[in-house]
């Protein structure tokens, strides 16, 4: 852990000076923003951790085409959230302390980012590759040819007017190219990878994916021009490094943030005390166990760092643990604890539905399982209390309040299921309201549905409530 | 800071948590803010309230923010140039024609834009609050990528406050390219956080206890079916001054509550499910309702809600075109194997002889109960089928005067019959009834003609 090691070090020069209790708001201000920055992904963590092979890998690679004038290509694979964006932005920033100049313009290359999710179309990518190589010539009358002609054309207004020197190299940083590699004919990938591999100018590109199969995806001509060198940037395999991850971006730095060593030395204690608390370190285990997600691990101390004031610099264990305490609550559960009794009864009636066998119900089915239910135990109900059956209106209304949370969702017509699931599919709005759906033309009672909840769930649901009648729960059984 | 959770604590009661939670996710202005700030939690939980509320006090702080809402912006370039005409704090005139700051058709547009109104700001936040955050959805795979990574993708110090009845889980895109957001949850009301919203609503010259008490009340009958705030609030200044009334005219006093309670019984029964339906419309509730004292007696208010709750939707059809729809409903729900046993007039029978459950064995759930077509729904049926059935229903011969095809058009355009085969299909049409089955009483009732004897299988 050598960013521990260094504080420590510069902590234990700083022994001999007093202990001030009261920290100044500058100082406080200015952790707060370091630490902000890192949690929200504005500024990198200042330790890769686990991640130094790609970043040098990456790094060598930009070198190359910067300094030797290579054509290059290379892709980035990783999980989300593995640090594939980190490790660029990493080999980008050593590549700037050695090759940059003042500006943008000085600097000896030229640096385009694109990203699948929002250069949707090739065109919209040449205009932005134009944009962002500072090209301000109007391109209406070149856009028009082929896309190879149109790029070429672009890359030589780079040239340097006076010289006839060799172009300037472009790194090109790819994001999600797994979508530009959806464009159709995946004419921007081409000419990327043509103009790498045919030495004209030199050029880098970097593409950046979380989806393993992306070869597949692109066609034999391209592929035939891609390097095929593929950097793979795996999340942290063990736990501590995972909490070092966090450490890293919550400890601060006497020296880079102009921090009193003293102070720096208390507020990183005590972020070691909350990592290794017993609900904190449960629950990063648990993050670690199932998706080693570095964001979610990050968010969980915004709440407390946000709160750091002069009269109370160091994170607070227990807004980490609220905050820990909301992540670790399902989402849907939350959200359903507290629905109406008739709701619920409802979400029940669907459960018994689902177990009587018949995986898509309607308003109407629904409404009769809690008929019988309610008329068949009447007679104990009436003994129990103030519980009646609610008239058919009332109980559409409540409906279609669970069909609002989404917890209840119309059920696709069989052969339209089938193909919902092998790709594409309706992620949409809930159209079970707007009557867009195939079969809208019946009336809404009659529209198939289905529960959103495991037979678990429910019972679960059932289970934390206390204020419902015996006989709800011992139906929900 | 603190003061200002404490500000808006006390603008919404019970919701100091949650206001917290965003004051500090949200930070200062110079502070890096959060990619995306998702809030979710049923309707009517005050999430668009308090986020606009804060963003209300930001704004006055001199933030920058954008509030757009999902519906209303039912197209991207909608949704984009308002966030851009707000941060620019660009308004549209007729002076300049009502053009937009700049104009965005795709999100490429929009980073742009928003990265060059954003460089010269020098790191300051900038919001987008998206009400209804749950329709982007429909607005292209990548949007909610895009807005989710924003700040990454503008490069500059942007938040998205996303505000959603449904959990993120529903969000989440297929490719997985949107990082989970901070969440921050809106439960439902407590009770004690419902009275004391309520509370505020107390008229000017009553005593709170006492509203407060009827509030009570109101809440221990409905929160079984409804945990609604608004719903709730409805109930209660529509039947407070019913329950008040007899303090007014001197026939109970404040204290006497079970007396007052008594007086108001036949409101509770008789009206309050339908004012929760919205059966009765408020407005026709406030000018017709009859007055609540002890001279009225009770039944007189029963009546009187019925006549009130029923005046709409009595379907006032010819006489032969009831007929008609009666026979479409049976159509539509009983099985074609049985018509014989139900409609065929023997030759041994006179007309109106004869029929219906007598002669058919109708079996109480022979299909198994779960399938019945009561459950099911309205089938398609032929024209033909419905034609033969009306002429059996109808006692005498009908006049050759009466032209039944137009009638089923007519039908047809009041969405009660709808078109199951093609539109342009002229031969073997096929229809569904769309009226449920007391609307079919009431019809029936209207020309004398026991329905139930020829319905299959009904419960």
């Amino acid at each position: 852990m050598p960013v521990r090691k260094s504080l420590s070090g510069a902590a234990d020069e700083a022994v001999s000076e007093a202990v001030s209790e009261a920290v100044s708001e500058a100082v406080v201000r200015s952790v707060r923003k370091t630490v902000l920055g890192r949690l929200h992904g504005h500024a990198a963590v200042p330790e890769l951790v686990g991640l130094e092979g790609p970043v040098a890998a990456v790094a060598a690679l930009l070198r190359q085409t910067v300094a030797g004038g290579e054509g290059n290509s290379a892709l980035v694979l990783g999980p989300r959230g593995s640090g594939k964006s980190a490790v660029v932005g990493r080999a980008l920033e050593m590549l700037e302390a050695q090759h940059g100049g003042e500006t943008a313009a000085a600097a000896a290359y030229h640096v385009v980012r694109l990203s699948g999710f929002v250069h949707t179309t090739d065109r919209a990518a040449l205009r932005d590759i134009a944009r962002q190589l500072l090209i301000t010539q109007d391109l209406e009358n070149v856009l028009v040819g082929s896309f190879a002609d149109a790029f070429t054309y672009i890359l030589g207004l780079l040239r340097a007017p006076s010289a006839e020197a060799a172009l300037p190299p472009v790194v090109f940083v790819l994001d999600e190219f797994d979508l530009l590699a959806q464009h159709p004919k995946q004419s921007l990938l081409y000419t990327l990878f043509d103009i790498a591999q045919s030495q004209q100018t030199p050029i880098a590109v970097v593409g950046l994916t979380a989806r393993i199969d992306v070869m597949d995806l692109l066609e034999k001509r391209v592929k035939s021009r891609f390097s095929h060198r593929q950097i793979h940037v795996h999340p942290p395999p063990t736990l501590e490094a995972f909490v070092q991850i966090a450490r890293s971006a919550l400890c601060v730095d006497a020296a880079a943030a102009a921090v009193p060593a003293a102070f720096a030395r208390r507020f990183n204690a005590r972020v070691d005390e909350i990592l290794a608390a017993a609900p904190v370190a449960r629950h990063i285990e648990a993050i670690f166990d199932l998706a080693k997600d570095v964001r979610q691990l990050l968010r969980l101390f915004v709440p407390a760092v946000a709160a750091l004031r002069p009269d109370d610099p160091l994170l607070a264990p227990a807004r980490v643990q609220a905050s820990v305490a909301r992540d670790a609550a399902p989402a849907k559960a939350q959200v359903l604890a507290s629905i109406s009794l008739l709701e619920l009864c409802l979400v029940i009636a669907m459960r018994s539905l689902v177990q009587g066998g018949s995986s898509r119900y309607n308003f109407e089915m629904v409404y009769n399982e809690y008929k019988t239910f309610m008329s068949r135990h009447m007679v104990a109900v009436s003994a129990g209390g103030a519980m009646k059956i609610y008239k058919k209106p009332v109980a559409l209304k409540a409906f279609e309040t669970l069909v609002e949370l989404e917890i209840v969702r119309p059920a696709l017509p069989a052969s339209t299921a089938a193909e919902g699931a092998a790709g594409g599919g309706t992620h949409g709005r809930n159209d079970m309201l707007a009557g867009t759906v195939a079969g809208a033309r019946v009336p809404k009672e009659y529209r198939m549905v289905q529960l959103m909840l495991e037979p678990g769930q429910v019972a679960d649901l059932v289970a934390a409530r206390v204020d419902i009648p015996t006989i709800v729960r011992r139906w929900a059984q | 800071m603190a003061d200002l959770v404490e500000r808006l604590g006390q603008r919404f009661p019970g919701r100091r948590e949650q206001i917290e939670q965003l004051v500090e996710l949200l930070g200062a202005a110079d502070e890096p803010a959060p990619g995306c700030v998702f809030v979710y939690g049923p309707s009517a939980t005050g999430k668009t309230a308090v986020v606009r509320a804060l963003f209300g006090e930001y704004g006055r702080e001199g933030r920058r923010h954008a509030v757009v809402s999902g519906v209303e912006c039912f197209t991207v370039r909608l949704l984009f140039e308002r966030v851009l005409n707000a941060w620019a704090g660009h308004v549209p005139t007729a002076a300049g024609r009502y053009g937009n700051y700049a104009r965005c058709d795709t999100v490429v547009d929009f980073v742009n834009g928003a990265r060059a109104l954003l460089q010269g700001r020098g790191g300051e936040a900038h919001y987008i609050v998206v009400d209804q955050a749950e329709r982007l959805r429909d607005r292209g795979a990548t949007l909610l990528a895009a807005l989710a990574r924003l700040r990454e993708l503008a490069g500059a110090n942007v938040a998205v406050v996303l505000l959603s009845t449904v959990v993120w889980d529903k969000f989440r895109p297929r490719h997985g390219g949107a990082p989970d957001p901070h969440a921050v949850f809106f439960p439902y009301y407590s009770k004690e956080q419902v009275l004391a919203i309520i509370a505020r609503d107390c008229p000017a010259d009553e005593p709170e206890r006492f509203f407060l008490t009827f509030v009570d009340a109101v809440y221990e009958v409905f929160h079984r079916n409804c945990v609604d705030l608004n719903e709730l609030r409805h109930l209660v200044a529509l039947l407070y001054p019913k329950f008040v009334q007899p303090v007014y005219e001197r026939q109970a006093a404040r204290s006497e509550f079970p007396r007052l309670f008594k007086l108001c019984q036949p409101y509770f029964a008789a009206a309050s499910e339908r004012l929760y339906l919205r059966e009765i419309s408020s407005g026709e509730w406030l000018k017709h309702s009859a007055v609540a004292s002890a001279a009225t007696a009770p039944e007189d208010v029963t009546l009187a809600i019925h006549r009130m709750a029923d005046a709409g939707d009595a379907l006032d059809l010819p006489y032969y075109t009831k007929f008609l729809l009666i026979a479409a409903f049976l159509a539509s729900y009983n099985p074609t194997r049985l018509d014989a046993q139900y409609f065929a007039r023997g030759p041994q029978q006179g007309a109106g002889g004869r029929r219906g459950r007598r002669r058919g064995p109708a079996p109480k759930d022979a299909t198994g109960g779960g399938s019945r077509q009561q459950l099911l729904g309205p089938r398609a049926f032929a024209i033909e089928r419905m034609l033969a059935i009306f002429y059996s229903i109808i006692a005498e011969p009908v006049d050759s005067s009466v032209d039944v095809q137009i009638q089923i058009a007519s039908l047809i355009t009041l969405r009660l019959l709808s078109r199951a085969s093609a539109g342009d299909r002229l031969d073997g049409v096929k229809c569904k009834c769309n009226v449920g089955l007391e609307t079919i009483r009431a019809i029936s009732r209207s020309v004398r003609f026991e329905v139930d004897r020829f319905l299959y299988d009904f419960s």
